[in-house]
């Protein structure tokens, strides 16, 4: 088992159900739902693949040596970004894929990051209207 | 050259400019992988902690990179302008 494993599940399954609520969700405001459907199930698999190539290239970065380490995590973000920029720009081309429910499912893995690890906490919603001084 | 070339040629030169966002999480990945790297290096049995918290963190920030491309690729594919 990876170290990271158990963190990359949590997220997945995040982003898993906020996919299947915005899929639902798809069906009763949009006039042509199949576009949508296939926007997000296209952009939101694409995101998790990244997350999970993202996972696998810093637990190989932290056993090499720094200099390499940094070209090597670079180089793979260089990859991420390219896989992107094709996943962008085939559901703005395509006609059967929405663009921007493409785009919502890429960014659904960083949602998904601050709704478990911010937004998840009561202290945070306690702090929001809270200056810092009246701590003191 | 109409006014429609002008546009055209004005979203080519935003879209370049718009696909300079995407070098600087590059960068910053990199030289966070190589810090980590140093610190397992220093404290192996942390390895587990640094990977989590730099996985969390080099997600988020690929975020701002992914914004700019999707100005970049908007600029040139889907432009509402022309």
């Amino acid at each position: 088992m990876t170290t990271s494993y158990e963190l990359e599940k949590a997220i997945i399954k995040r982003v898993l159900i906020t996919m299947t609520v915005l899929i639902l969700l798809a069906f009763f405001t949009s006039q042509n739902p199949k576009t949508w459907i296939l926007g997000y199930v296209f952009g939101g698999l694409i995101g998790i693949l990244n997350f999970l190539h993202l996972g696998k290239t810093l637990e190989r970065a932290v056993t090499m040596n720094p200099g390499k380490a940094q070209g090597y995590a670079s180089s793979r973000y260089m990859l991420r970004y390219l896989t992107t920029a094709v996943v962008i720009a085939i559901s703005l081309k395509a006609d059967y894929l929405n663009g921007l429910a493409t785009i919502i499912g890429l960014l659904l893995v960083k949602f998904s990051i601050f709704s478990i690890h911010l937004f998840d906490s009561k202290e945070y919603y306690k702090r929001i209207f809270k200056r810092r001084e009246d701590n003191k | 050259m109409n006014g429609v070339d002008l546009i055209k040629a004005c979203s080519a030169i935003g879209a370049g400019l718009a696909m300079i966002a995407g070098i600087g999480p590059g960068i910053g990945q990199g030289y966070a992988a190589g810090k980590g790297a140093e610190g397992v290096g220093r404290q192996p049995e942390a390895q587990g902690d640094i990977v989590r918290t730099m996985l969390l963190g080099a997600a988020v920030a690929e975020t701002t990179g992914i914004y700019g491309l999707i100005v970049a690729l908007i600029l040139l594919f889907a432009n509402p302008f022309f």
